[in-house]
């Protein structure tokens, strides 16, 4: 096995996943790729996070529980892509605490993400209209008969599904009116005894049961009619498609600029957009094609990771966490200090990615983070890397040296600057040995510090 | 102390509820002092961490102030799991992220602890059940270590048993524990849905409970206590709710919740319009049931506490059971029988 | 405009945030109201322990600090701040504090957008620095860049490094590696621009606790912490215009009487500290602070606390400040509560924060704040 494939193994256990031990990486990469790529898609082969542990030790049920369980699970499911899909969708169907403040009702909506994000566009939004935390954060339960609320018929195909520039202002209305009457019912409020779950509520004395033209077609359409209108347009499939794109692949600029700058490539969008049509919006068979296809494998380090991507990957990387411990809200605290509070994005348009996601203060929390972290020679991942360079070789020339750690780290490739850098330190101090005990010990620390600047580089910065 | 010989049992109604919100934080355990306050072990992790001892009053619910807080030092807790009062009137704290036993004074001031983190004799990984014997020797459940230790109170080790597994006297992950005024042990033996019986030095003596959420059944057993006729109760926390087992480990009911608010939410509640309303226009069934509580404690009135974990509250029950001696009931039969006369 | 005794200096503006909502009733206390009494038999201040300013209103007990720099004439009090249909939700009543957008959802924030102004191109990282870890969307507009500083005395990259010549090394191997490079491409451009601003940043900042020496002892808690190292960083020269920093626990749903008297004293001792620290400078004088907080709380306690409300109140602090009353103190008169149970606001926050931009700073609000909004004239020689 070469680097070249642990390379690709790595790519896309970041992309698909949160990153993988190196352990974990060797295993994939001496499988075929299609295979690694085929068990991603079918996570039912493989337990789930165990619930009973999650349970007994991040139970809790504050604003924080939900995020900090979800980090955890990020980091321990062996369903990896289940979760970055339920992340995916979190960013493109962004709902956020900080209108509803109902931890319950953002809990129950990301456990649907869990559940049926791999699944095909039409149970996808429709369990989505019927989710009680969306259900409020867009005003749908203030839309009735007679007096129709848009707010949620609007964001469906302007943020959810088709984006702008594909529909006209009537189908907006007329949308909104097919889902009058869902609703939720009223749970029990907060206090004194804690949040209760809502549930969703349909209500045929509020729902306009009148004759609708949505999108060319004419019937008594309710929320579902309009559901599988939407899902069978070419233009859903070209959005989801860029969508998928801008998450798993490359940096897109942001979404409201759709409409005006096309795709970056436009070729893969039309290779995904086939497979949307041809299965009619089945997930499995759109992420098989992208992860399969050349554009997928050739975009190695293309996108800027988002705040939830590096402090997992870098959990990953130092091995710890891997049963609940305690201190989990330090990583929550993290991604939220980096720029990406989750489960409470800005605004229903979600978070800014790319070098959006990068200014003076997150650059700052990102590099002291990972450093931090790195820092820490006791952690396993350390320990197993500092034991892999010092078996290969008794003797390594700092080109060996900075090579193995990059290779470590990563694979990672790295620019000229970032090279003749980390080439420069790793010269400072000579060859690096490991003859006798106190080469060992010597020689740990410069490993550690080589991974500490590998991780505050630029390059790393990108997934 | 000796036991009836039987009972009768007339009921267990609910008794109250006491704390709310922001006073009571997901507790996870409870301790009653003689002068009845109502001290509830908190623990949660906001961004920083969030453990401490919240005190209520028994009579009016009046919010007497928290003791302890989260951290690593002297009186403080990071993840403590079950809470004693010792004779002394001090408060007993076990501590899985510290590995330690902590003591504390009634108002929160630092009395002592110890503990190391390990799995050599005396060494603990994750303690989380722990009681006291009629002599004051501290029966610690060593979770991660999966076994029993008992020590005195100062920490020094005396036996041990268990090792991981499933068969009699094995254990995955025990929780909490509890010692009968006999001197036997109890373990609820967290990951096999079970509850072991053992002698005082831990000879294997039944189990009950298994796998499921039937009458009986267990899912994720956490705290268990015994009360003086011997009555086993277990916070079967997967399934919400506290099950009531005889001497022998017979199955005999469960409790689901039937809280009332609190005199502290009732004040609440009467003072927010909002809330008022909103809670006129739910469904108010799911509020009185309990919600993953993980301790249960009986004190000598026949009070049973238990602290409910999701709902910020410790919801109380007054048992009713008349002592009936030899002469007062039949011998127990062969076999159950329809005729009655 | 913008010449208000600063002594042609640059005007500064501190900014402290109360997150939480602080029970501004229980900080200004209407003490001969019966009405106050008979809403808070809990948390309500008996009217002997007040310290009164005048027949009607007197100041909580433990804000002795603020009552004393009240009376030598440099606080302003903007009594029943507010907006229309306020919010009671924590983080969409701050994000409306923060980008002055209380109906569409507003990303950019009122400070950010101010300190674009006081520095268009960006030279000076330092014109705008928060104290506290991450930035406040007051702060935050995309290409503005703001420093964020969690701890002065340990600021900047590669902190974890505890070995100074090391981390010195470390440093300098990161300056190589975020070098412009040629051909690299505008993302990698801007990364490389991004860490050297950081780097430049915390050179700077450096020098702030270094040059520092003062006889003014601040408390140890976190708001004087806070203010202490503002006073830092102000002291140093480096061109800083907008300091920001947060004070948290002011929601004191429950238990609220052993907290809400800690956090008053807290709050007053270090701002009292603050302005002594400058003045002990003779850097007082191009200093104006403000104090806000997201809402006020419930007129009526809830037996143990206080629950979210309206009608807060705001401080305008510093030498150059016309002490006083401005605006209305919310009515008490049941018939005139919002929502029937809360305080009515008597001025809308955005005319404060025009105030603070063009009688202080000397910056248009309008684009800022969205639109014109009545002002308060709480500077000695006011416009």
């Amino acid at each position: 096995m070469g680097d070249r494939d642990l390379a690709l193994a790595a790519h896309l256990m970041r992309r698909a996943g949160f990153g993988a031990s190196r352990g974990e990486l060797e295993t994939l990469a001496a499988r075929p790729y299609e295979d690694v790529v085929g068990d991603l898609l079918r996570p039912e082969r493989f337990p789930e996070v165990e619930e009973d542990l999650v349970d007994r030790y991040y139970g809790w049920d504050s604003f924080h529980g939900p995020p900090a369980r979800w980090i955890y699970r990020m980091v321990n499911t062996r369903r990896p892509l289940q979760e970055k899909m339920s992340l995916f969708w979190h960013h493109v169907f962004a709902t956020a605490f900080f209108k509803s403040e109902h931890v319950a009702s953002l809990n129950r909506q990301l456990q649907m993400f869990q559940r049926v994000g791999m699944s095909d566009m039409r149970t996808i939004l429709l369990e989505l209209s019927r989710d009680p935390a969306m259900i409020y954060w867009l005003d749908n339960n203030e839309n009735v008969s007679g007096e129709p609320n848009e707010n949620y018929g609007r964001e469906l195909l302007e943020l959810f599904s088709m984006g702008a520039g594909n529909y006209t202002e009537d189908d907006v209305k007329m949308a909104a009116r097919a889902f009058t009457g869902w609703t939720f019912a009223q749970p029990i409020p907060l206090y004194p005894h804690g949040h209760y779950d809502a549930r969703f509520e349909y209500r045929p004395e509020e729902h306009d049961d009148s004759v609708k033209t949505f999108l060319g077609e004419t019937g008594r359409f309710d929320g579902g009619d309009i559901i599988d209108i939407i899902v069978r347009q070419p233009a859903t499939a070209a959005f989801i498609a860029r969508h998928l794109y801008n998450f798993f692949v490359a940096d897109e600029p942001q979404v409201p600029a759709w409409p005006i700058e096309p795709p970056r490539d436009p070729e893969a969008i039309r290779i995904l957009v086939g497979a949307y049509l041809d299965s009619d919006g089945d997930m499995r068979t759109v992420l098989n094609a992208m992860f399969t296809s050349d554009f997928f494998k050739e975009a190695q380090f293309r996108r800027v990771k988002s705040p939830a991507e590096l402090v997992t990957g870098v959990l990953n990387l130092v091995e710890t966490h891997r049963t609940p411990e305690p201190g989990i809200g330090v990583y929550q605290a993290a991604v939220t200090a980096m720029g990406q509070e989750l489960l409470n994005p800005p605004t229903v348009e979600g978070w800014h990615t790319g070098k959006e996601w990068i200014d003076g203060g997150a650059l700052s929390e990102r590099v002291n983070f990972a450093v931090n972290e790195v820092g820490d020679g006791s952690k396993p991942g350390i320990q197993a890397i500092v034991r892999r360079v010092s078996e290969s070789g008794s003797e390594l020339s700092p080109e060996e040296f900075m090579s193995v750690c990059l290779s470590l780290v990563g694979p990672l490739t790295v620019g000229d600057e970032t090279r003749a850098a980390l080439m420069a330190y790793a010269e400072s101090q000579g060859p690096l040995r490991f003859h006798t005990e106190a080469d060992e010990e010597a020689s740990a620390r410069r490993i550690v510090r080589m991974v500490q600047l590998i991780v505050s580089s630029m390059e790393y910065q990108f997934a | 102390m000796t036991r009836p010989y039987a009972l009768l049992r007339a009921g267990f109604p609910y008794l109250k509820t006491v704390g709310m919100r922001r006073v009571v934080d997901f507790p996870v355990d409870v301790a009653v002092t003689r002068d009845m306050r109502v001290f509830a072990l908190c623990r949660f992790e906001g961004l920083a961490g969030s453990a401490k001892i919240a005190r209520v009053a028994w009579e009016d619910d009046a919010n007497l102030g928290d003791i302890s807080s989260t951290g690593s030092g002297e009186g403080q807790v990071t993840w403590p799991v079950q809470m004693l009062l010792d004779r002394g009137g001090n408060l007993v704290v076990s501590d899985e992220a510290l590995h330690r036993i902590t003591f504390i004074t009634t108002e929160g001031e630092f009395v002592g602890m110890w503990g190391a983190h390990g799995s050599g004799d005396g060494e603990l990984d994750r303690p989380s059940g722990i009681a006291f014997d009629a002599d004051e020797n501290l029966y610690v459940v060593d979770t991660m270590n999966h076994r029993v230790q008992k020590l005195t109170k100062d920490g020094r080790f005396i036996l041990k048993w268990g090792t991981f597994g499933d068969g009699p006297g094995q254990f995955d992950m025990p929780w909490g524990i509890a010692v009968d005024e006999l001197g036997d042990v109890y373990v609820s033996d967290w990951r096999n849905d079970r509850v072991q019986k053992f002698t005082a030095e831990g000879e294997f003596i039944f189990e009950l409970g298994s796998s499921g959420s039937g009458d009986g059944q267990l899912d994720r057993p956490a705290g268990v206590t015994v009360d003086g006729d011997g009555d086993i109760y277990v916070a079967d926390s997967g399934n919400d709710r506290v099950l009531l087992f005889n001497a022998d480990g017979r199955y005999v009911e469960k409790f689901i919740g039937d809280a009332t608010l609190s005199i502290s939410g009732r004040a609440y509640m009467l003072a927010n319009a909002k809330p008022l309303r909103l809670r006129d226009m739910a469904d108010i069934e799911p509020q009185k049931r309990l919600r993953s509580p993980r301790s249960v404690r009986v004190d000598g009135e026949g009070r049973m506490f238990i602290p409910d974990y999701g709902s910020f509250r410790v919801q109380v029950y007054q048992k009713d059971a008349v002592p009936l001696s030899e002469e007062e009931i039949i011998a127990m039969p062969r076999s159950p029988t329809l005729q009655v006369t | 405009m913008a010449q208000n005794g600063h002594n042609g200096k640059d005007p500064a503006l501190v900014i402290v945030q109360l997150s939480g909502g602080n029970d501004f009733m229980n900080t200004l206390i209407p003490y001969t109201s019966a009405v106050y009494h008979d809403s808070r038999p809990v948390v309500g201040i008996p009217a002997d322990k007040v310290l009164p300013m005048d027949d009607q209103l007197g100041w909580h007990p433990s804000a002795a600090a603020l009552k004393e720099m009240f009376d030598d004439g440099s606080v302003a009090v903007a009594q029943g701040i507010g907006y229309p249909n306020s919010s009671r939700s924590h983080f969409r009543a701050m994000d409306i504090w923060h980008t002055c957008e209380p109906v569409e959802v507003g990303t950019e924030g009122w400070l950010g957008r101010a300190t674009r102004e006081i520095d268009p191109g960006g030279e000076n990282v330092l014109t705008a620095v928060n104290f506290g870890r991450g930035l406040p969307r007051a702060l935050a507009v995309p290409g503005v860049p703001v420093t964020s500083v969690g701890d002065l005395e340990n600021y900047g990259l590669m902190t974890g490094i505890g070995d100074d010549d090391q981390r010195r090394e470390a440093l300098d191997v990161f300056k190589q590696m975020y070098a412009p490079a040629v051909g690299t491409g505008p993302v990698m451009d801007y990364l490389a621009r991004t860490g050297l601003d950081v780097l430049k940043g915390a050179d700077e900042l450096k020098k702030a606790p270094a040059m520092y020496e003062s006889d003014v002892e601040y408390g140890d808690n976190a708001i004087a912490q806070s203010l202490r190292d503002a006073a830092r960083v102000h002291l140093a020269g480096l061109g800083s215009r907008i300091l920001y920093t947060s004070h948290g626990g002011y929601d004191t749903h429950a238990n609220e009487v052993p907290t809400h008297p800690q956090l008053l004293s807290d709050l007053s001792g270090a701002i009292s500290d603050f302005f002594a620290d400058l003045r002990a400078h003779d850097a007082a004088d191009n200093v104006v602070m403000l104090v806000f907080t997201e809402f006020g709380r419930r007129i009526k306690d809830n037996a143990s606390g206080t629950d979210h409300g309206t009608g807060g109140g705001a401080f305008i602090i510093g030498d150059p400040v016309r002490g006083g009353l401005y605006s209305e103190y919310p009515s008490l008169d049941p018939s005139r509560w919002a929502n029937g149970e809360d305080l009515e606001h008597t001025i809308d926050f955005r005319g404060v924060y025009g105030t603070l931009l063009e009688q202080w700073m000397g910056i248009d609000p309008t684009e800022i704040v969205g639109g014109h909004f009545e002002q308060i004239l709480p500077f000695a020689n006011g416009s």
